[in-house]
């Protein structure tokens, strides 16, 4: 007993549990082309009547994006590059052994992995301003967020790092390399894939931290994206078309980079998410 | 000398290397800061005192007076349901997408991972996205839920006190939907197929094969998911600032927020950190359900 | 001669297990040597310590007359073939086999007419620009073998590298292995659970249990004098049968539970109880009077061979001709008293 039309029913069903999921992408962009009287036409409008992109570059300029766009690269940047150099090596010899001081440290990790950047943010901000170092706050946000960021980009690259057989690095070895040699020679170049995508998943989720910034850095000109949108949002905002273009100005980079490297990102989590 | 250069090359210094570098960041940045979050809430911390170690000693002070605040008792029932309907709708809806995923259908992995940008979007934007999908009189939820005849009147998602933490939560259970269904989708996946054949040739019907072979099969998936889901959600910050601010009345306000709006709008740090130290009790809780569930994992 | 690997009194432990207990040996240049015994045995953990990919807990190791313990892997100028093979994917075959050359400062040129060198001997010179993944598993096998040999080090150590093979391309890689060693004059290490490679291969079979060396000795010794019943048991195929007997008060007489006896050639403790070992191959049936009887309990015939079990399982006889018996008949069985192994039913220690 063969149903051939069932798979094809089962993605009709697919297709539509995905437009209902992703229909506040869409709301976000279908505003964003509204005009400012049309937002509020009663009932809304599923498609807007005239596309208008003009408020795209009014926002752009008016809410000086550029700066913030910049700040967030910056952070971003920061933080996955002090992720990716402290964390690579980390994960490497956790995977690499297996014994109490493995297990002691991998736990630590995992402890460190749940602690809320909300609980974090208050003890990091009062000895920031101790050391002084809130004179310099963007570089204080990169060290709080990559330490935030760290324990999960350990954990996944860790799950990589015990895809290599250890035997390669042994043959390496043998061969007459030296362990930092094998490491750079062999093991690096295999992992590669995995860390390029933990990587770039650290990359996403520093460029919209919110709290360590919002909390930490008070001069507009080096505050990051996140807190740019913050300042013209509440609970009784109205300029929502606004609102919707500055949110798809800054999501579009971040959708995209998903949308092309989907497969591989998925690959990457599944494997070592639950690990 | 020498010798510990060698061990650099071709011994355990390598490792030792690698690994301390991390942890002393890790220890300074997230371990020392977790202990002197816990020695502030047991200290007097004001505008005086901010720049120096040693300030007087408060005793539990901070605690009486957090438990004794007014709106203590409204920030616990809702960090309750917050975190309580958060998990559940997000556990529920990403199992029965996970389970709908596992069948086999052309494009069924992709259409999967497409769910899960939601996971990689800044918090604070979809935040913005659901503050406006839910805005009273223009927003588009209540004229979908009015067209279905589920609602009569204008539902004020954002303002009335009734319903202020659920617009949240609604917000919530988007945002981690997809990640629960990715996690438990892997769980699925990781049951071998032929345990099904036996069951269907045993005379198991499909609820009887979710029950007897796919729910215990999924078990330490399924503690993983739900202490994950608790510590997501304890985590969950930036929809507060971009949905309801708290308000009104407090009627949204959560621990998380309760304690950041403490330090940073009202600069009581010490009522900050104490309240952030009564949620760590919480989330340590939680933690050791994780690391229990994962066990077996971590050890290989 | 000179000892090319000397090992005294190592030692290896793992937390508290005990890996390796105080195990001496010595290979000679030019010999290839067989470890061989039941997984967990040490034998890996002794080849690894040998390669310096593991520490020794004690004792001494030199490799051609200098002292190695401690000494990383790179120095030590020694090959390994590992089960796994271990090429690396992400290169190809010309740079799986050049790596080391590359390694010790080889020359480009140098290195490429030493890997076609090294490719005309394995036969892979059509395989130079693929990669690992694009090859089966006896190519993987030979471009292990090449990295190997490349390098002309000092010592081979093979770690299982048949295992992963089918049945018959491992019988025709033992013979090439074999061939190889002969034409290098290497010294060869290699690591096993099948004694009928240790046996086929090497020249010295070293059988290993729990972390001890039971006994070495050339292959035909082995099988002809085992000094204890594991050893006795491991080698040889089928494995020997063991009955508990008797020594009769004149010691030279065997006799068996059922009663029935068989005259030794030699003089042993009297009185004694004995575990008697006899080798499947060793028994026959009887034309003339026989040593004792069994009654069959199966027979199995795989065309070339035939092996019959007795009703209570515990011996085992093979023979070449077909059998004309069946499943109950009960039969004579004649030994040459010279091959029944006497073992200490005890201590398992030769008699």
């Amino acid at each position: 007993m063969t149903r051939p039309f069932i798979p094809w029913l089962l993605l009709a069903v697919a297709l539509a549990l995905a437009a209902v999921y992703l229909f506040p992408l869409y709301w976000m962009y279908v505003t964003s082309f509204k005009s400012g009287s049309e937002i509020f036409a009663n009932p809304p409008t599923f498609w807007p009547r005239d596309i208008d992109a003009s408020i795209y570059p009014d926002v752009w300029t008016r809410r000086t994006m550029h700066v913030f766009l910049w700040n967030s690269t910056l952070i971003a940047a920061g933080v996955t590059a002090i992720t990716v150099i402290f964390g690579t090596g980390c994960a490497y010899v956790l995977a690499r052994y297996r014994n109490v001081w493995v297990d002691i440290g991998l736990f630590s990790i995992l402890m460190l992995q749940v602690l809320p950047a909300s609980v974090m943010v208050t003890p990091l901000f009062v000895a920031f301003n101790q050391f002084g170092l809130l004179n310099y706050p963007r570089t204080a946000v990169v060290l709080a967020a990559a330490a935030k960021a760290m324990p999960f980009f350990v954990v996944l690259v860790r799950a990589t790092f015990m895809t290599v057989p250890r035997e390669l690095e042994e043959a390496a070895l043998v061969d007459g390399n030296s362990r930092v040699g094998a490491f750079f020679s062999i093991v690096l170049p295999l992992a590669r894939n995995g860390i390029l995508v933990c990587a770039i998943l650290t990359f996403m989720s520093s460029f919209g931290e919110y709290i360590y910034s919002k909390s930490i850095i008070q001069s507009p000109a080096l505050q990051p994206a996140s807190v740019g949108l913050s300042g013209f949002l509440g609970p009784n905002s109205t300029d929502w078309n606004s609102i919707m273009a500055y949110s798809a100005i800054y999501v579009t980079p971040i959708l995209a980079v998903f949308v092309l490297l989907q497969r591989r990102i998925v690959s990457g989590l599944t494997s070592g998410a639950l690990k | 000398m020498g010798r510990f250069f060698a061990g650099l090359r071709d011994g355990v210094g390598f490792d030792i290397l690698l690994v301390t570098v991390a942890m002393i960041f890790l220890v300074a940045m997230a371990g020392l800061p977790l202990i002197y979050n816990v020695l502030m809430s047991f200290q007097q911390v004001d505008m005086f005192t901010l720049g120096s170690f040693i300030r007087p000693f408060a005793g539990i002070q901070n605690y009486i007076d957090v438990v004794r605040a007014p709106e203590f008792w409204l920030v616990t029932r809702n960090t309750v349901i917050f975190v309580f309907f958060s998990m559940a709708g997000q556990f529920v809806l990403g199992f029965a997408l996970a389970l709908f995923f596992a069948q086999n259908f052309p494009g069924a992995s992709t259409i999967r991972g497409l769910f899960l940008v939601s996971w990689v979007m800044p918090g604070l934007v979809v935040g913005a996205i659901w503050s406006w999908i839910l805005a009273g009189d223009f927003g588009v939820l209540n004229t979908i839920l009015r067209n279905l005849g589920i609602i009569q009147s204008t539902v004020f998602w954002k303002s009335d006190p009734a319903f202020s933490i659920w617009a949240v939560v609604i917000a919530n259970i988007w945002l981690g939907l997809a990640f629960n269904m990715l996690l438990l989708s892997v769980g699925l996946a990781a049951i071998p197929r032929d345990l099904y054949e036996a069951a269907e040739l045993d005379g198991a019907n499909a609820f009887q094969r979710f029950w007897t072979i796919t729910l215990p099969m999924m078990r330490s998936t399924i503690g993983a998911v739900l202490s994950l889901g608790l510590i997501g959600t304890l985590q969950q910050f930036d929809l507060f600032p971009a949905i309801t601010e708290g308000g009104p009345a407090n009627t949204s306000t959560v621990a998380q927020y309760w304690s950041w709006q403490m330090s940073f709008q009202l600069y009581d740090f010490a009522k900050g950190a104490t309240i952030s130290v009564m949620m760590l009790v919480l989330v340590l809780f939680a933690s050791i359900i994780y690391v229990r569930s994962t066990r077996h994992e971590v050890r290989g | 001669m000179t000892a090319q690997i000397e090992l005294s009194h190592i030692q290896k432990h793992y937390g508290s297990f005990h890996a390796l207990k105080d195990v001496s040996l010595r290979i000679e240049k030019g010999s290839f040597v067989a470890l061989v015994g039941p997984s967990g045995c040490g034998k890996s953990t002794l080849l690894r310590s040998i390669a310096g990919l593991e520490t020794i807990s004690s004792g001494e190791l030199s490799i051609a007359g200098k002292t190695m313990t401690g000494v990383p892997p790179r120095h030590r100028d020694i090959a390994m073939v590992f089960q796994s093979y271990a090429l690396y994917p992400h290169m190809t075959v010309e740079e799986n086999l050049t790596y080391s050359l590359r390694l010790h400062g080889v020359g480009k040129a140098e290195a490429k007419a030493k890997a076609a060198e090294v490719a005309q001997t394995t036969g892979l010179s059509q395989l130079l620009p693929r990669y690992p993944r694009q090859l089966s598993g006896g190519q993987r096998q030979r471009v292990a073998m090449g990295r190997a040999i490349i390098r002309n080090p000092k010592a081979f150590l093979f770690d299982e590298p048949l295992s992963n093979l089918d049945a018959a391309l491992r019988v025709q890689m033992r013979k090439e292995i074999r061939a190889l060693h002969d034409r290098l004059g290497a010294t060869s290490v290699y690591v096993t659970h099948d004694q009928i490679e240790a046996m086929t291969m090497a020249d010295w079979v070293v059988v290993m249990r729990d972390g001890i060396i039971e006994q070495q000795g050339r292959p035909l010794d082995l099988y002809d004098h085992p000094v204890n019943r594991f050893v006795a048991g491991f080698i040889g195929s089928p494995a020997m049968n063991f009955v508990e007997a008797q020594i009769a008060e004149d010691g030279t007489t065997l006799v068996l539970k059922t009663g029935e006896r068989i005259a030794l050639p030699r003089q042993v403790e009297p009185n004694r109880a004995v575990t008697a070992g006899m080798r499947p191959e060793n028994l026959t049936i009887a034309n003339g009077p026989p040593s004792f009887h069994f009654t069959i309990g199966n027979i199995e015939s795989t065309g070339s061979a035939t092996y019959l079990t007795s009703d209570d399982g515990a011996l085992q006889l093979v023979q070449s001709e077909r059998a004309n018996r069946a499943v109950g008949d009960r039969v004579g069985v004649s030994i040459d008293p010279a091959q029944i192994h006497l073992f200490d039913p005890q201590s398992g220690k030769r008699i």
